[in-house]
């Protein structure tokens, strides 16, 4: 019993983790309709940057706020210089497709070139362990997890009472008319990607944190899980992330205790590959519809 | 002089290897519209089958574990690589061509492409594992009893000529009215319903089709360097080939052969610049040059070095006998 309850910890702390990744990656998504694959490499940029920052004295939580403004920058400028401009002239989704592989290689081999392609970790302490009930998590650990239920109350906040999230949404659904109704489609893109850049940042460094020990190319594993968890809730949906972060990350961690630890990552796919026959756009498809009718 | 020889024969194979491959990838993503992200499964699964029927029975103390270890005759292995890797393409095209959204089948396909990785390498019995499968007999080299740089050349003759079967084969399938179906379907598929055609039939036949194709490529390659690991087949191979494709001229046979050449061995070139910095940085330096050029060429031509050809149709010259022509000119 108390193993099954400390896969559930386990569960939630990567679930914690996932939940910012997915959300920032379906945001991206949704807003632009760019599948970005070079998402995995800002994460691993942004990551070595906090490296840089956590070797040269400062506090790690210092370093991952430096880590998501940076994502958060990149990203900005990563979508409005290269995808926006090939978006304009036509090429198809496979096309941004491969053109945001190139720019993952081009991330992935400069940050190599900089920062080299050995492991390093970042300098800080687990903190005290803390008993909640029958789970023992590390204060870093609770931290990880609070950071991201802050930031999912923070998004739903922004994207369900602002006039800022409903142009989101707007843009969203439909970006010709909602720059017919006149919102600048122009700058809320712009918004969307700073603040999934910034989910994408944080992440980052938190999944650095969480593997201990990490190189410019440890983050591409992930991406392919954040993926899932963005697909199993209906992509290009916040709320499907977060739902599909939860489901994602308690089901590995309980395959790995009930199956094999090897095959975690399968459970998870097929998991997501029953989710699409049943539910081909994803759990959330229908409640999302009936949402964007009452917005 | 045979050091050159022999690494342009390995070129030369590795040309042909990949040009057998874009041309499925082509049939299925340039001609009939399927995005298909897991193209790589389909030839690592011809890979897989023709090595485990190549070798022979796995010893129960040896490092290698496998099922099959057949031992079987030339031909034979290569065959069943494009039958297994066809037979695997019925089940995923099943699930992954059903009504969804192309963006969605692509990531159906992208998902099946990394659970494939992940079994292969957690189930240990299976191919090896991790650790893939090696020391793979290659084809007839004990009967030929060639020098090694003969049967380079050897190889090369039948990649050749495998290729030249596969040409024969897509050039039939695209300009034949199937082709013209299939290419109805990837630029308009409401419409080639709505004149009668099967959309998931159609693109069934060819993702089938572009299988066991994709699995012949990957037999002959694996057969060639004698090895196979879940490594040489990770979900970004398939972008290459992708990249490939799209270099090349989407839909265009001959424009991918160029693509089969150009993408590929753009790292090849990079390889005879002068050593400047360190081998690590070097090789750093070449995964950018790749990534640079898949975006500068696709921002320069996003139709490809050859784009393809506008299919027209001659006018019928003759009226029907006993029709006026004003008839005839409005069929």
């Amino acid at each position: 019993m108390s193993v099954l309850i400390s896969s559930i910890g386990f569960g939630l702390i990567s679930a914690a983790i996932l939940a910012i990744a997915s959300v920032g990656f379906t945001m991206q998504f949704g807003i632009t309709s760019i599948l970005n694959l070079a998402y995995a490499d800002v994460m691993t940029a942004a990551a070595f940057v906090a490296y840089s920052l956590n070797k040269a004295g400062l506090d790690i939580w210092v370093c991952a706020g430096a880590g998501a403004l940076f994502g958060a920058v990149f990203s900005m400028l990563l979508n409005r210089f290269v995808y926006a401009q090939f978006a304009r002239r036509g090429t198809s989704a496979v096309g941004l497709v491969i053109v945001s592989i190139g720019i993952g290689l081009i991330i992935q081999y400069v940050v190599v070139i900089i920062w080299s392609p050995n492991f390093v970790s970042y300098r800080l302490s687990q903190g005290s362990t803390v008993q909640l009930g029958s789970l023992v998590f590390t204060t870093l650990q609770l931290t990880v997890i609070g950071i991201s239920v802050v930031t999912m109350i923070a998004v739903h906040l922004v994207l369900a009472y602002t006039k800022l999230g409903r142009a989101m949404r707007a843009t969203a659904v439909n970006a010709s008319l909602a720059r017919d109704c006149g919102i600048a489609t122009n700058r809320i893109v712009d918004l969307a990607w700073l603040i999934s850049g910034a989910m994408c940042g944080l992440a980052g460094v938190i999944f650095a944190m969480s593997i201990i020990s990490f190189t410019p190319s440890s983050e591409q594993g992930f991406l392919v899980v954040v993926i899932a968890a963005a697909v199993v809730g209906g992509i290009g949906k916040p709320y499907g992330a977060m739902l599909g972060a939860l489901v994602l990350g308690l089901a590995t961690e309980l395959a790995a205790l009930v199956i094999n630890p090897a095959y975690k990552d399968v459970v998870a796919f097929l998991l997501l590959a029953i989710v699409l026959l049943i539910r081909p756009r994803g759990i959330l498809s229908g409640l999302a519809t009936r949402e964007e009718v009452v917005a | 002089m045979n050091s050159w020889q022999y690494y342009a024969s390995t070129l030369l194979v590795f040309w042909g290897v990949n040009t057998i491959a874009v041309w499925a990838l082509n049939l299925q993503f340039g001609v009939a519209g399927i995005v298909n992200f897991a193209f790589i499964v389909f030839q690592s699964v011809g890979a897989y089958t023709a090595a485990v029927l190549t070798l022979g029975p796995a010893s129960s103390s040896g490092y290698e574990h496998y099922v099959g270890g057949m031992n079987l005759p030339f031909p034979l292995p290569i065959i069943a690589g494009a039958l297994a890797a066809a037979l695997v393409s019925i089940p995923v095209g099943l699930l992954g061509l059903r009504r969804l959204r192309s963006d969605y089948q692509a990531m159906i396909m992208l998902i099946v492409s990394l659970i494939a990785t992940d079994l292969a390498s957690s189930q240990a019995d299976l191919v090896n594992g991790a650790a893939g499968l090696f020391n793979i007999p290659q084809p007839l080299s004990d009967q030929l009893n060639l020098s090694q740089l003969d049967y380079q050349w050897f190889y090369v003759v039948l990649v050749a000529i495998v290729a030249a079967g596969v040409y024969l084969l897509v050039r039939w399938i695209t300009s034949s009215p199937h082709g013209r179906v299939l290419r109805a379907i990837r630029d308009n598929p409401e419409t080639a319903t709505a004149i009668g055609k099967n959309v998931t039939a159609n693109r069934m036949v060819v993702f089938v089709l572009g299988g066991a194709i994709a699995g012949l490529s990957g037999a002959l390659l694996a057969s060639y360097i004698s090895a196979w690991a879940p490594g040489s087949w990770l979900y970004p191979e398939t972008f290459v080939y992708l990249a490939a494709v799209i270099v090349g001229g989407r839909g265009n046979n001959l424009g991918v052969l160029i693509g089969a050449l150009v993408v590929p061995g753009f790292g090849e070139v990079t390889r005879f610049f002068p050593q400047l910095v360190d081998p690590q940085t070097a090789a750093a330096m070449e995964w950018i040059g790749i990534g640079v050029f898949m975006v500068v060429f696709l921002w320069f031509w996003p139709r490809g070095i050859v784009p393809e050809r506008r299919h027209r149709f001659a006018k019928p010259t003759q009226p029907d006998v006993g029709q006026p022509a004003s008839t005839a000119a409005r069929v």
